[in-house]
């Protein structure tokens, strides 16, 4: 493997793939089909963070949410899937994985693609909940939004260069700053290094006609998570999420771009534990320490005056 | 500037702790109050869609724990930030005295690119209460010894004067997301191409 760009060179990076093996792991009975999968662990810790990549992630993408909420406890699962080209391939490829690692339910932050599998995931078990709570991230509730329902059919025998140009037709690059260029780059190189099957199997998933419905999804808890700068979803997009989701929490960033886990990894981060902070204490926790400090007694009481130079708890440090 | 475009507004709330930060963001998103005190715990913020000069822009309102020491909130909660908004307790008059530090902090740990035009706004909270500790004369003093400041009496329990401190909070900051994005605006491309053919161009002129 020769990543080239300034974030696979960085020492976040080298730290990653030095401290964390990349596991293959196999559910359907086609062996040649693995799940790419990071655990930061600990394995004790059976309510984790599942992060799903958009088409052209690789599991890698979420090496800076691996990485920063480890060092609070938090147990991160960076998985890619296998090309699977239907819905019920997934979903079932999916439960396989998550019984495989012996998981009670799970928390799901998913981007763009990610995040809608991530939706009908949890529409389809809601009756066997597998999911406790849906961090959705520059993502959407109907396919119907890429125009591309009609050709989806035939993504399978598209040669990879034409794939690869539909997906890079996105990757604005004019006006960006230096993190936002940074996390271009590196997505580019993880484009590259897909194959046509991986690339036309998630296009097709992307593409073919299918929505959520959010109604089922009433109970659960959601942050949704968008970046308003020009990205690749329009805002008609983004309006159509809250509409959805009417419950969820709305974490806004300002800027990004389509890669916000790459680009503002310490914004993401806070909004991810922000989210996870309210499972604390409880046995849907994500984290094997607690997220929310207790306040030492004395603060309570009302009368209570508390300078604020004292030396306090972190709470919300993002390493 | 496209108008088109929405707004996000990031918004601040700091102050000592129990004087009203997070009744202040609830009576104003929520229109709720609750008498019951709740220290809060680590950092959390609302969002609320308001119109300032028929512009529908989105407040992100962040509060905070009064104890927390800055350092622990780390760079990614003040990036970006719009508007400070810092309260006292108008019958404490130790918190009004804290909030000279809170203000010199916040200007640390922000670096926001312009200190002195900062938009600040200061609310004395409290005032449905009989045991005024600070008068208004004094903290309105102080404000203009600080370039200014807008200076609000609330009671977030009587819902007095919170949605004009809010409405103010929401324009200065939209001033100053403005202002920023004009700072941001990248200079035009410069086109490798046109010079090669402004070249070319005297080059032929040459050849003539």
């Amino acid at each position: 493997m020769s990543y080239m760009s300034d974030l696979s060179q960085s020492n976040e990076y080298l730290s990653f793939r030095s401290s964390i093996p990349l596991r293959k792991i196999v559910v359907d009975s086609d062996g040649s089909k693995a799940w790419r999968i990071f655990d930061s662990g600990p394995k004790s810790v059976r309510c984790p963070l599942i992060c799903l990549p958009p088409v052209s992630g690789t599991a890698d993408v979420f090496f800076l949410q691996v990485m920063g909420l480890a060092s609070r406890g938090v147990r991160v699962i960076a998985a890619e899937p296998p090309p699977y080209w239907n819905m019920k391939e997934w979903i079932d490829g999916f439960k396989r994985l998550i019984d495989y690692l012996e998981l009670d339910r799970i928390h799901i932050y998913g981007a763009s693609l990610g995040g809608f599998m991530a939706q009908k995931f949890a529409e389809l078990t809601r009756n066997c909940p597998r999911v406790a709570s849906l961090v959705l991230c520059n993502t959407f509730t109907d396919t119907s939004v890429f125009e591309y329902n009609d050709s989806s059919a035939l993504f399978w025998l598209l040669p990879s260069l034409v794939l690869k140009r539909m997906l890079m037709g996105n990757f604005t690059t004019d006006k960006v700053d230096k993190r936002i260029a940074e996390s271009i780059d590196f997505m580019v190189e993880r484009l590259e290094s897909l194959n046509q099957s991986e690339l036309a199997s998630r296009l097709t998933l992307n593409c073919s006609p299918c929505y959520i419905q959010p109604h089922l999804l009433n109970n659960m808890p959601i942050t949704i998570m968008d970046v308003w700068d020009e990205s690749a979803l329009s805002s008609r997009v983004r309006e159509d999420l809250y509409k959805s989701y009417p419950q969820a929490k709305l974490a806004h960033l300002k800027s990004g771009g389509n890669f916000p886990y790459l680009s503002r990894s310490d914004e993401v981060n806070l909004h991810l534990l922000i989210h996870l902070r309210q499972f604390d204490g409880t046995e849907l926790s994500s984290s094997y320490l607690s997220l929310v400090p207790q306040p030492k007694s004395g603060n309570n009481s009302e009368q209570a005056t508390v300078s604020y130079f004292n030396q306090r708890d972190k709470f919300v440090k993002i390493s | 500037m496209a108008s088109r475009k929405k707004v996000l507004l990031k918004v601040i709330i700091l102050g000592d702790s129990g004087v009203g930060k997070t009744s202040l963001m609830n009576q104003f998103v929520n229109k709720k109050f609750s008498n019951q005190y709740k220290a809060t715990i680590g950092a959390d913020f609302l969002t609320k869609e308001v119109i300032v000069d028929d512009r529908i822009v989105t407040m992100q309102i962040w509060d905070t724990a009064g104890q927390e020491r800055f350092q622990s909130l780390g760079m990614a909660f003040f990036r970006g930030a719009d508007c400070c908004v810092l309260v006292f307790d108008v019958t404490a008059p130790n918190t009004f005295k804290s909030l000279e530090s809170w203000r010199d902090e916040f200007l640390i740990q922000a670096s926001p690119r312009d200190p002195d035009n900062f938009p600040f706004v200061i609310l004395g909270n409290k005032v449905d209460l009989e045991n005024r500790g600070v008068s208004a004369k004094r903290a309105q003093q102080w404000c203009q010894s600080k370039n200014d400041l807008p200076y609000f009496e609330t009671s977030a329990k009587e819902a007095v004067n919170v949605e004009l401190a809010f409405q103010t909070i929401a324009r200065n900051a939209l001033a100053q997301e403005t202002e920023a994005e004009l700072y941001n605006e990248f200079p035009d491309q410069i086109k490798l191409n046109a010079n090669d053919n402004a070249r070319n161009r005297d080059g032929d002129n040459c050849a003539c």
